[in-house]
């Protein structure tokens, strides 16, 4: 017999058709694991096969009664044609993804709503990206609307340096129509504005963490939006952990992806992914938990990113990260430490949103518990409807009416309810709900810091608890 | 005497499909007539490989030669049945080096062409590949289905004149003396078209000639005119795993064995099979071990199988066939080569002639080598054009290639529609009406739905061959119901119903064998649909008194 009819895989080098990439090989069967392991079966090097996900879908459309993007869009087939059906028609050279996938919103409602575990976001984002990578013009409007929105974070280190100038330009309505009729972004938003000084030069100036702890260390994941934008909501996520005793790091980060999985630019999340994992897993390394103030942010961390990247330790960190109000939670007697809190005149009724994004990783029910421990504060949840911008989606000039038309729920609930306040954990719901009802919006942390630590500015409004769990490591500095 | 036909051929499956039609073509007046539906017998109960020949490249080189060749021919006359997949025949550690140098050569000196891959490069072919897959045989293996095939070639068929009737019984055959005439046969519902409900009638039908093409009931019909046809029927099963865990044919390299091969078939992929001889091919036993030995066997080669979802699980029989006096024991050894028995050389009863043996790939060489006889018999001169000729639906295939229109569809439902109805796609597609999907797993809308009806009247079940509706992994629970509504108002409620409820059993037979994990949840959902939402446990429309819909409050 030649070597040709006796190839072996010792001799078969790395130029072989690998399958390398995501998925990272071969399938991890037989060790009595239910679920299964996507492989990369498709040629092109980012694209995985999730049909098997499919097995889990029985159809009962339960996905699809929960989408709110379906509800107030006939025209949208709904999760269950995105997910498993789709997938299931398909063979290993078919790419023609259908364009409906553009439609969803990433809500990831599905996900929660489904009673068998079908794989849905994973299955909308590998999808997503599939048609962006196949079926969408690189030069298309939509194309470069789509990149700019989703890779918002590349252009807010130029606004925040000259963040009143951005501010003005950004706010003319000269600009907003020059972004509707040569983007495609509604003239009807107003772009939220851009802090004088972001969190990161705050944190540098201050100095960075003023407690140290090698007990009780977070790393912090501060995301685009409270650097840029409300850098507010991430000094209160400071000020009430160190005010816990926790040593606060800030590590180097990118945008947790989330608008890029929604936008089909899984090659751009898969960059900032790569380096999130590796800053967070050395902070992991260094004996911190990681903590998001964002609920997309830690919702991207802890499940896309295992389910779309296999990077060294992406399933470590996920495992590790946490919501800000959760962690606290569970590892602080937050709720005794609350006892007797008051926020004077700062904060009064609000209305709250749990975000969806929040809902999937079962937090919806924590705001309202932690607000009501405090005295003067009453929060009214205007009930589990989607506020319907859903991170970039209801920016897009093609979707503002149906995002409106989702958020219309949540603003009639805010309006009934008794409050003037909006409550929220994911900046954009909180655009949309200041944008349907014009209430100011805050965030749960800037209650939680009020509270807690009063006013860091000194018009103490703010009373201490007197001995909550842990408190007694804290050291005020400031 | 003049005859009702010139030929009347026995079966509609493959081979009997395949006679019909290349018999029309060459200008004979030929009737068909099946006892159930088209493919009803072993073809519709087949794993849908298109052979490469690879399979009998070591134990029967003269089969291996045929099926190459008839493989290419039904990539260009069939091309929209028949899907490129490409087939490995996979070597695990502790099969035979020897063994696999056998099949290497075996196919080489067959004319199948066939490439060594390594473990790694066959599992970069098929990533669900085990581990410890070490070596693997490439060969043009193909799928192929076995419905829209046959029904290609009864419509063909009819296209040149012939007369297909289904749901016709054979109940007796006409004999005289020593010749053989004709046969009478119980129509279901009247001859044409299938309507339920319409009272059944018997009709005699005369001809020069008859072709016995019943494959497994052979036996059964020779015994009407005590002819000794000593078909050997053997079953197999074969069990539907809800998706395709591969692209690609997975043959096993080892000499033979039972659970050897996997099939990526449509949306599913269909694991095979076993060999046990029956003694009645209408009345045998269907058991769970097969279906469990052969996941955990296959689960060998595609480790992944083992926690996938199955569908469902049939079972076929073979038309297995040795001369008299062979005396093979294991019916795994018995030659898939076919026999045409001619009545009156072997018997001395003239009129006759029974086909048996064989495999689907070789379903058109057979029929011409049949039709060939025939018109001998016949005196008719005419040449065979069935390797050339494309069947409908294939007619042009570079039209679908280039320009896949979507008809206002969503991709990935025009892709499969496109797939299924290739060059007739058009012509079934297009249309002002509305055209929503009817069964969501299996990507099938209205107008493809209403094609069928027009070929094949109120079966729901040709319905169901045809176009794919009801075969997904709801197995019917979603869409039969919707089916059914099609029919009418070309149909009335009465048919409709029993139409409905025929699917619908057809649909459950199968997924008695496949009642754990998700296919239990979704058959429990089935139920909870049918039984209660739909309360067809209890319907009234079925009931024998009128409901008294005064003993029920206005519900407010």
């Amino acid at each position: 017999m030649s070597d040709a009819q006796r190839p072996s895989d010792d001799g078969v080098s790395s130029e072989q058709p690998s399958t390398g990439g995501v998925g990272g090989g071969d399938s991890d069967s037989g060790d009595g694991n239910d679920e299964f392991e996507p492989v990369q079966v498709f040629p092109e090097a980012e694209e995985m096969d999730l049909r098997p996900g499919a097995d889990s879908c029985y159809k009962c459309s339960t996905c699809d009664t929960n989408c709110p993007v379906a509800e107030v869009d006939d025209e949208f087939p709904g999760p269950k044609f995105q997910g498993p059906e789709q997938w299931r028609l398909k063979r290993q050279d078919d790419h023609d993804i259908d364009d409906s996938v553009m439609k969803c919103s990433n809500c990831m409602r599905c996900d929660s709503a489904c009673p068998s575990s079908v794989p849905l976001s994973q299955m909308h984002n590998t999808a997503r990206a599939e048609y962006v990578e196949e079926n969408m013009s690189k030069f298309s409007r939509e194309y470069l609307r789509n990149r700019v929105l989703a890779n918002y974070r590349r252009l807010a280190p130029l606004a925040s340096m000259f963040p009143r100038t951005a501010n003005f330009v950004m706010g003319r309505s000269v600009t907003k129509w020059l972004g509707e009729k040569t983007l495609g972004i509604t003239s009807e938003r107003d772009f939220p504005e851009f802090a004088t000084e972001t969190f990161r030069e705050w944190w540098t100036d201050r100095g960075g963490a003023n407690v140290e702890n090698e007990d009780k260390r977070i790393a912090y994941f501060h995301g685009c939006y409270s650097n840029y934008n409300t850098p507010e909501v991430a000094k209160a996520l400071v000020h009430v952990y160190e005010h816990f005793g926790y040593e606060v790091m800030v590590p180097e980060q990118s945008c947790s992806g989330t608008p890029m999985f929604a936008n089909g630019m899984l090659e751009d999340a898969r960059r900032a992914a790569e380096t999130n994992v590796r800053e967070l897993a050395a902070a992991i390394e260094d004996g911190a938990d990681v903590i998001a103030s964002c609920s997309s942010c830690s919702m991207s961390i802890r499940q896309e990113y295992p389910e779309l990247f296999d990077f060294e330790n992406t399933e470590d960190v996920a495992a590790n990260t946490w919501d800000a109000v959760e962690y606290l939670r569970v590892h602080e007697d937050l709720m005794g430490a609350l006892e007797n809190t008051t926020v004077g005149d700062e904060f009064d009724d609000m209305a709250y949103h749990a975000p969806c994004h929040s809902r999937n990783q079962g937090l919806d029910g924590q705001t309202i518990e932690v607000m009501d421990a405090i005295d003067g504060i009453d929060a009214h949840d205007v009930g589990d409807s989607c506020s319907g911008i859903s991170g970039t989606y209801g920016w897009k000039e093609e979707n503002y009416e149906t995002s409106m038309k989702i958020g219309e729920e949540m603003f009639e609930h805010m309006d009934a309810a008794e409050a003037e306040t909006g409550l929220t954990e994911c900046p954009t719901c909180s655009m949309q709900m200041e944008h349907g009802t014009g209430y100011e919006i805050k965030h749960t942390l800037e209650v939680l810091e009020a509270a807690l630590v009063g006013d860091r500015d000194g018009s103490g409004s703010g009373s201490h608890a007197s001995a909550g769990a842990g408190t007694e490591t804290a050291t005020e500095s400031n | 005497m003049a005859h009702d036909t010139a030929v009347l051929v026995l079966g509609g499956g493959s081979t009997g499909c395949g006679i019909a039609r290349d018999l029309a073509m060459r200008g004979v007046d030929v009737t068909l007539v099946e006892r159930g539906n088209l493919t009803d017998g072993t073809t519709g109960r087949m794993h849908g490989l298109l052979h490469s020949g690879g399979r009998y490249a070591v134990s029967d080189q003269a089969s291996a030669t045929e099926c190459i060749e008839e493989n290419e021919i039904l990539r260009e006359i069939a091309s929209h049945c028949v899907e490129e997949t490409g087939g490995l025949f996979v070597q695990r550690p502790e099969d035979s080096d020897e063994y696999f140098q056998e099949k290497l050569e075996g196919c080489r000196d067959c004319g199948i062409p066939a490439t060594v891959l390594s473990g790694r490069e066959a599992r970069g072919v098929e990533p669900y590949l085990a581990e410890d897959v070490s070596r693997a045989i490439q060969v043009p293996d193909g799928a192929v289905d076995p419905f829209r095939l046959c029904v290609a070639n009864a419509l063909d068929a009819e296209r040149h004149g012939a007369r297909i009737e289904t749901h016709a019984e054979v109940i007796d055959l006409l004999r005289d003396g020593d010749e053989i005439y004709g046969v009478e046969v119980r129509h279901d519902s009247g001859p044409g078209k299938r309507t339920h409900k319409s009272p059944g009638t018997t009709e005699e039908i005369t001809a020069e000639y008859v072709v016995n093409a019943t494959g497994a009931w052979a036996g059964q019909i020779g015994d009407m005119a005590d002819l000794d046809v000593a078909v050997r029927p053997s079953k197999g099963v074969m069990t539907i795993m809800n998706v395709r865990q591969v692209d690609t044919v997975i043959n096993r390299c080892r000499p033979k064995g039972d659970a050897d091969i996997i099939v990526p078939h449509e949306t599913t992929a269909i694991l095979g099979t076993t060999d046990e001889e029956v003694a009645d091919p209408d009345d045998y036993p269907e058991e769970q071990w097969e279906v469990d030995m052969m996941i955990d066997t296959l689960s060998e080669l595609v480790p992944i199988l083992e926690e996938a979802r199955t569908i469902r699980s049939f079972w076929g029989v073979r038309p297995l066939y040795e001369p008299p006096g062979t005396g093979t024991q294991d019916p795994t050894d018995i030659t898939r080569d076919f026999f045409l028995l001619d009545h009156d050389e072997r018997d001395g009863v003239s009129g006759m002639s029974s086909i048996v043996g064989g495999k689907f790939t070789t379903y058109r060489a057979m029929a011409e080598e049949i039709t060939d006889h025939v018109c001998a018999k016949l005196g008719v001169s005419a040449t065979c054009a069935t390797a050339e000729e494309p069947l409908p639906g294939s007619e042009d295939i570079s039209v679908l290639e280039e320009g896949m229109d979507d008809f206002g569809l969503r991709s990935p439902i025009a892709r499969r529609s496109n797939q299924r109805l290739g060059s007739r796609a058009a012509d079934v597609l297009e249309t002002d009406e509305p055209n929503p999907v009817v069964c969501e797993c299996e990507g099938v809308t209205r107008a493809e739905v209403q094609d069928a009806i027009d070929q094949s009247g109120s079966d729901l079940n040709a319905v169901r061959i045809r176009t794919r509706a009801s075969m997904g992994n709801c197995q019917g629970g979603f869409c039969c119901q919707n089916m059914a509504t099609e029919l009418h108002p070309r149909y009335d409620e009465a048919t409709v119903r029993e139409a409905l409820d025929e699917l619908f059993q057809e649909r459950w037979k199968g997924e008695r064998h496949a009642l754990w994990g998700e296919q239990l949840s979704q058959a429990m959902l089935n139920y909870a649909l049918h039984a209660t939402t739909m309360n067809r446990d209890n319907d009234p429309a079925g009931a024998s008194t009128q409901v008294d819909y005064a003993q029920f409050d206005g519900g407010a």
